[in-house]
């Protein structure tokens, strides 16, 4: 129960289909602060949902624990079927999650990166030349990641992304430091995610850019979760009500 | 996923990072090479003291050598949430912290071998006949603090004063085997008691193995929010 008086209803991205997330009544604490209050969630294998929000609303945190890097506080969530708190070896083997840092080691070069992220996902490593050309690192694959920019790091975490073969996409910012070759890279992943029938969910500060790209929109209020329209940003004095 | 071979390249990993930025070796040689040579100039003409001391000062320069080696241990982890990233893998955390502790160990016995002829030339304290003895009791001594050591580098990895915490924290949970430690290189090197020696290496496993099992089943503990 959240302290707004009233459960919040699961806020369901789509309808059909096994879920690929669940989340029912998940609060997160620091402290006493509630970053996230009576977050209910549902969304089906195989759609790609976008999640809005200001800075500091609870988009990251949510991300985080449906990677299993935060416990919820309160409540319980699942990812394919697999309890987020008990089964989080299960779930880490179906997600990919791409945090706002780049995530890579930068006295590693790109390739080293990647080798090291292909032993530990179980992905083979011949896919890695080919993951560093398809994101324009090939002629980089031997540079040590501390010389890289910040959006070359980002596409080093796009090529991770292309690595692992998982299910779920975690994705948060992937927009953010990339120029637009590198923001038409991630329109082309979120693409060949729909058609490979990948679930994803992509925090964005662009709601813009994803019109046509995503199946829904779910907004991030405070730390409480609704749907929102797919056309406009949702005005904080009118959210839309969420949908069960 | 093979989680050996997962943990093996988390080793390599920290391996390769360190013999490039060269962060922990520098300061590591360059501090037990100070404190070696200041305690054998302090301890100066009495030969018979300087080598019942040679075990100590050994063990003294290889624990704070240690402490700098583990405060760096996550430091290239943390840079661009790297050690985020690696958390959401599908690795078992127990291989991601045995993965650790094994570059931390193996950098902690190679300096212990180092320090091993430095601190017998500078104690002299002879060390021909029980070499291989005392470097058991370096590889076992340098496992139980490396053990610890990586556990709790972990655990105040994302604290602004974890320099400071961190030798507070392991410290007291460590002297067991540091005073174990000590005894056994004494009763090599002054007294050339190998049956005593044998009875303080027993006891050195029997804690590193306690702190083995204990650190790698609550480490998952540690790194989840």
């Amino acid at each position: 129960m959240s302290d707004d008086g009233a459960r919040h209803e699961a806020v369901r991205a789509t309808a059909d289909g096994p879920p690929a997330i669940v989340l029912r009544d998940v609060d997160r604490r620091w402290g006493r602060e509630r970053v996230l209050r009576g977050v209910s969630l549902e969304v089906a294998a195989g759609r790609i949902v976008a999640l809005r929000g200001r800075n500091g609303s609870g988009k990251t945190t949510l991300l985080r624990l449906l990677a299993t890097r935060l416990r919820p506080s309160s409540g319980r969530g699942a990812i394919f079927g697999h309890d987020l708190v008990r089964e989080g070896a299960a779930v880490r083997r179906r997600i990919a999650y791409q945090s706002v840092q780049s995530g890579s080691y930068g006295a590693l070069t790109a390739r080293e990166n990647l080798a090291l992220a292909a032993t530990l996902t179980g992905a083979p490593h011949a896919r890695i030349d080919d993951a560093l050309r398809r994101v324009g690192l090939g002629s980089h694959a031997g540079r040590l990641v501390r010389v890289f920019s910040s959006g070359m790091k980002r596409r080093l975490g796009l090529a991770r992304l292309l690595l692992a073969d998982a299910d779920l996409w975690l994705l948060d910012e992937p927009y953010a430091s990339l120029d637009e070759d590198g923001r038409e890279l991630v329109d082309d992943l979120l693409a060949e995610a729909r058609h490979d029938g990948r679930t994803v969910l992509i925090a964005s500060h662009e709601p813009e850019r994803l019109i046509g790209r995503v199946d829904a929109a779910l907004e991030m209020e405070q730390g409480v979760l609704r749907a929102a329209p797919l056309t406009a940003p949702v005005p904080v004095e009118a959210p839309v009500e969420a949908t069960a | 996923m093979n989680d050996l071979a997962a943990l093996l390249s988390i080793t390599a990993k920290d391996l390769r990072s360190e013999a490039r930025s060269r962060a922990a070796t520098v300061a590591t040689v360059f501090f037990s090479s100070v404190t070696l040579v200041v305690l054998a100039f302090a301890l100066g003409r009495d030969a018979d003291l300087m080598t019942r001391a040679a075990p100590g000062a050994l063990w003294v320069a290889l624990a704070f050598s240690g402490v700098i080696s583990a405060a760096q241990a996550y430091q290239s982890d943390l840079v661009d949430g790297a050690f985020e990233q690696l958390l959401t893998l599908p690795v078992p955390r127990a291989a991601v912290f045995l993965g650790k502790l094994l570059a931390n160990w193996l950098t902690m016995t190679l300096l212990g071998a180092v320090l091993l002829p430095v601190s017998s030339v500078l104690f002299d304290a002879p060390i021909g006949a029980g070499v291989g003895l005392l470097l058991l009791t370096i590889a076992l001594g340098t496992l139980g603090f490396a053990v610890i050591a990586t556990f709790y580098a972990a655990l105040t990895a994302n604290l602004q004063a974890r320099e400071s915490l961190l030798p507070v924290l392991m410290f007291p949970v460590v002297v067991p085997v540091l005073l174990a430690s000590v005894r056994a290189t004494d009763a090599i090197v002054t007294g050339g008691d190998t049956g005593l020696a044998t009875d303080w290496i027993q006891l050195l496993a029997g804690f590193d193995l306690v702190y083995l099992v204990v650190t790698s089943t609550i480490f998952h503990i540690v790194v989840e929010e």
